[in-house]
């Protein structure tokens, strides 16, 4: 009885599993990942009707492991937003980039990074000035940077997209530069 | 017989002495011209040899930056601000209950200068909740002047900061003039009656009381001359001084002397000028001294070891009052002023015979990385200015952090555990940023620098790199199960090679994540073989290291010899997602005129897989969760998540962790210098010093964004069947999206809390109900892990 009844649960998980949306944890929180069972709302939610579904993966299998699922939306963050602190920092480095004081600027950014080292929209400033000083990988390494803390925040990935696009295209890697750059149309338009 | 000498020989002589007399004279005028070249061109060009000044990071006040104003005093006290009212005049303080008016001084930062002003802040418990300039306008960040951490001197220790007429207090002269010389604005270098009386002092007093010397003349010794107290170089002393005053305006000699004067040793370090011994005695600048403390210094002046106010405080101290009587006498100061700055103690900062905040471990790391662009000479001569990375707090919690934890083992009853050594290295890992080396128990100590000159093996805190390996190859999961069996491998010199395992048991077919979890060596030997050595070596390479170790099986147990900066250097990519950041300890270098110069910047590259290092990261996330390093987590902040390695070397001989927070990076390294055993393992030495800085700082959790092409999935930890939250030995951990998992068949995905409890009572830790190999005690002890 109990056999059947996990059996059948399992089957409907597998199912959902394929093409459900599951809840997309922003802030993973792995303290609680232990042997302790999680609060409610943060394990698989079977409840949860499909909402991609596809003919055939609804289909429950046991033994053979489900296909892969279509790449699942990853819920919207809201778009990264400057600390005041930071804010000021910024400006002033902008400004102090106007003037080409570089080196004035880096000190200002690094400032900032300091601050909050998780910012997308600083690391995409610090690509910006790499630009000006013309160290163009670094540029796309900063740009890099940003996407990776930017997950789910499709403005600044598309600002972050933008950055790569220019850092590529000053290297004369104009397939690689229109690609970037489509990538963050197709963001800024989600 | 000299009456019988005839008129002859008599002129015969007086012609000689005339000829002598002559050649005496232009002998004489050749060395006086020869003196006074010297002289004036030595000090026309008077450039002292400047060692770079090196300043830790500035603290940065912004509203929301975690600080109380009773740790904001303490940091205002650091940099030689003094609490007093009103809050008048730079370098000068007031605290009330949750708010705080500072006069900060004026600093050149390599960007710009800021110019001395009053700050008013409001503090919320543990942040700073306000921020406003001296007309209530708010100011949304702002930078203290940083604190001086030391000079990169040369060879023969003359260290000094050299300081403008304006910087010095109106009284130090005057002081100096009425001790030292008091003939000083009208005499010619020398002062003839002074020696006479200095002669007759000395003799009735029987020792040397009194010097005879003019300042002009201290000078010149100091300046131009050796040491040597012969008939010879007093006379050459007294010309120089005569040329010297003869071609020199009377305040350009004082202004020298202010730089110039040798005032105490700090090892092997020589203080010289006002400038420096200010914050070698007081930790502030020269400008900020009162009566007292100026007293004291022109105390020292007549002999810095015997008046050492460290060492000898009585003296130092009655001789400050003496000196005090004086200006007092000679109308310097009013005679109140003398009496009541006489019943002050002598105000210097403790640290018995060295500056305080003095970080010799971490300045070695500046001055190696300064080596890269610029000359020896650059940096000892130059007037350099240093802004370096240093953290003043962390870097004094983390030399108490190691400090109480080797004590507590010299306690520990251990013999092999008493008198270990240790080391111990702090990055940010976002910004690749060192904020404080540790080179062994008595951080202060200017000597071997373990964080830099030993080359220790690191045990398992090679296996991540081999998990690494493992999850860019494709063809792991956390899930995979690898075989903890014997194996015995043919090394190249012939040796066969049967490595065992810590605990002695062998654990059969073992998930990735619990095999690194729990540090399996014989899993983790089969897996590193089947991943292959080059993927392996190669991640050394990938993570920040200059060259990959050889490829000898016995690396993927960590036969790596590496020092604790390298360590950090690798683990600060595996914090940092992945993107490598070239580890820095200087910010920024100036020239004497402010003008930037070369210095390390912060880079970024993209160095591994983001999905590979972040499922690395989850799994390291577990070594605190149930494995080695499980302990450590109750030292911790409740919630507060953490990730890291533990690494024991070959018979104990190395005890290693490194580990991070979201915000910190921090390697420890215990052990004997002599490489003996320790009888420690990661978790039981350097872990422990670990988690005691961890839960002493300021920090954040460890998390970062998951990347797009990963999920969380619930696995059994001992089977890696997939499961759910409720079951037993659940843990989640990223998989590539759509990755295919058996379910388990006891409690498979899905499974209720109300199905799961009965499961739990029975085998609450949920192990090896699902493992196929069931662990099994090896009879004969096995042989080192290690060849």
């Amino acid at each position: 009885m109990r056999r059947s009844t996990r059996l059948i649960v399992a089957t409907l998980l597998l199912a959902s599993a394929g093409c459900s949306l599951q809840p997309f944890k922003t802030e993973p929180e792995p303290a609680a990942k232990s042997s302790a069972p999680p609060p409610a709302g943060s394990g698989p939610v079977i409840a949860e009707p499909p909402s991609v579904a596809e003919p055939g993966t609804a289909e429950p299998v046991i033994e053979v492991p489900p296909p892969a699922p279509l790449p699942r939306e990853r819920p919207k963050v809201p778009p990264a937003k400057l600390s005041p602190a930071s804010q000021a920092l910024v400006t002033q480095a902008q400004s102090q980039r106007k003037k080409g004081d570089l080196p004035g600027a880096t000190v200002a950014l690094e400032r900032a990074l300091r601050i909050e080292p998780n910012n997308p929209l600083l690391w995409i400033e610090m690509g910006r000035l790499r630009m000006d000083q013309k160290n163009y990988a670094q540029a796309e390494a900063m740009g890099r940077k940003a996407l990776s803390m930017a997950v789910g925040d499709s403005r600044t990935q598309s600002q972050a997209w933008v950055l790569i696009a220019d850092s590529l295209k000053a290297r004369g890697k104009n397939p690689q530069a229109q690609d970037a750059l489509s990538k963050a149309k197709e963001l800024s338009a989600n | 017989m000299a009456r019988k000498l005839s008129k002859r020989s008599r002129t015969k002589i007086q012609r000689g002495v005339a000829i002598i007399a002559l050649l005496a004279l232009l002998a004489a005028i050749v060395v006086v011209a020869i003196l006074d070249r010297r002289v004036t061109q030595q000090f026309e060009g008077r450039r002292w040899t400047l060692p770079a000044r090196v300043y830790a990071q500035p603290l940065e006040l912004y509203v929301g930056q975690s600080l109380s104003s009773a740790r904001f005093a303490q940091e205002l006290a650091r940099l030689g601000y003094i609490a007093t009212m009103p809050v008048d005049r730079p370098g000068t303080f007031r605290r009330k209950g949750d708010s705080v008016e500072v006069y900060v001084r004026e600093f050149r930062f390599s960007d710009e200068k800021q110019e001395a002003q009053r700050l008013s802040i409001r503090f919320d418990g543990a942040a700073i909740a306000s921020l406003a300039d001296a007309n209530g306008t708010d100011v949304p960040v702002f930078r203290l002047d940083p604190l001086l951490i030391g000079s990169i001197f040369p060879i023969h220790g003359e260290d000094r900061i050299v300081v403008a007429p304006d910087q010095v207090p109106d009284l130090l002269p005057e002081a100096l003039k009425a001790v030292e010389d008091r003939k000083f604005d009208t005499h010619h270098g020398v002062n003839p009656l002074a020696i006479l009386r200095a002669a007759f002092v000395n003799v009735r007093a029987g020792q040397v009381e009194q010097g005879g010397s003019t300042l002009t003349q201290q000078l010149v010794k100091s300046y131009f001359l050796d040491s040597r107290r012969t008939l010879r170089r007093k006379a050459e002393e007294a010309v120089m001084a005569f040329i010297l005053e003869s071609r020199f305006e009377k305040a350009d000699i004082m202004n020298a002397y202010i730089n110039e004067i040798y005032l105490g040793q700090d090892g092997r370090r020589a203080v010289h000028g006002f400038g420096l011994a200010s914050q070698f005695y007081f930790g502030k600048p020269l400008s900020e001294l009162n009566l007292q403390e100026v007293a004291l210094m022109v105390a020292i002046v007549r002999g810095p070891s015997y008046y050492d106010p460290r060492r000898h405080p009585e003296r130092a101290l009655e001789r400050r009052n003496l000196v005090l009587k004086v200006l007092a006498e000679q109308e310097v100061v009013k005679p109140e002023d003398a009496e009541s700055a006489a019943k002050t103690p002598l105000g210097i900062t403790d640290n018995a015979g060295r500056t305080a905040n003095y970080f010799p471990a971490f300045l070695d790391l500046v001055r190696r990385q300064l080596r890269e662009d610029y000359q020896e000479q650059d940096l000892t001569e130059a007037g350099l200015t240093v802004f370096s990375t240093l953290d003043p707090l962390l870097q004094e919690k983390a030399e108490i952090a190691l400090s109480d934890e080797l004590e507590r083992q010299d306690k520990s009853g251990r013999k092999a555990a008493k008198g270990l050594e240790g080391s111990l290295v702090v990055t940010t890992p976002q910004t690749g940023e060192v904020v404080a080396v540790v080179g062994g128990r008595r951080a202060s100590f200017d000597g071997f620098n373990r964080a830099l000159d030993m080359q220790r093996p690191i045990g398992s805190l090679a296996k991540p790199l081999v998990y690494l390996a493992a999850l860019q190859s494709g063809r792991y999961t956390p899930a995979s199960t690898i075989l903890d069996e014997p194996i015995e491998l043919k090394l190249e010199n012939g040796d066969l090679w049967k490595p065992g395992n810590y605990d002695k048991k062998i654990h059969g077919a073992v998930t990735l994540v619990r095999a690194l979890t729990q540090s399996y060596n014989l899993a983790t030997v089969n897996l590193g073989m089947d991943v292959g050595l080059g993927p392996v070596t190669k991640t050394y390479v990938q993570l920040g290291l200059d060259e990959a170790p050889p490829k000898y099986p016995s690396i993927l147990l960590g036969t790596a010899q590496l020092n604790p900066v390298q360590v950090a250097q690798v683990y600060n990519t595996l914090a940092n997602g992945g993107f490598r950041s070239p580890l820095r300890a200087v910010r920024a270098v100036v020239d004497e005129a402010g003008k930037p110069l070369k210095a390390p910047e912060l880079e970024v590259t993209e160095a591994a897989p983001a999905h590979a290092v972040y499922t690395l990261d989850r799994m390291l996330i577990e070594v605190f969760e149930r494995g080695t390093a499980r302990q450590g987590k109750r030292a911790l902040p409740p919630g507060l998540v953490v990730a890291g390695k533990t690494g024991t070397s070959n018979d104990y001989r190395d005890s290693w962790f490194a580990g991070f927070s979201g915000g910190h990076l921090i390697v420890v390294w215990m052990g004997h210098d002599d490489n003996t055993p320790t009888g420690l393992t990661g978790t039981t030495g350097a872990l422990q010093a670990w988690t005691r800085l961890m839960a002493s700082i300021s920090t954040n959790s460890f998390e970062p964004l998951m990347p797009e092409d990963v999920d969380d999935r619930w696995i059994n930890y001992y089977s890696g069947l997939e499961t759910s939250p409720y079951c037993p030995g659940a843990v989640s951990l990223p998989f590539a999206i759509g990755q295919g998992l058996e379910p388990s068949p006891s409690c498979p995905p899905g499974t209720t809390q109300e199905e799961a409890a009965l499961m739990l009572l029975v085998n609450p830790d949920g192990s090896p109900e699902d493992t196929t190999v069931p662990a099994r005690e090896i009879a004969e002890p096995e042989p080192s892990a290690v060849p």
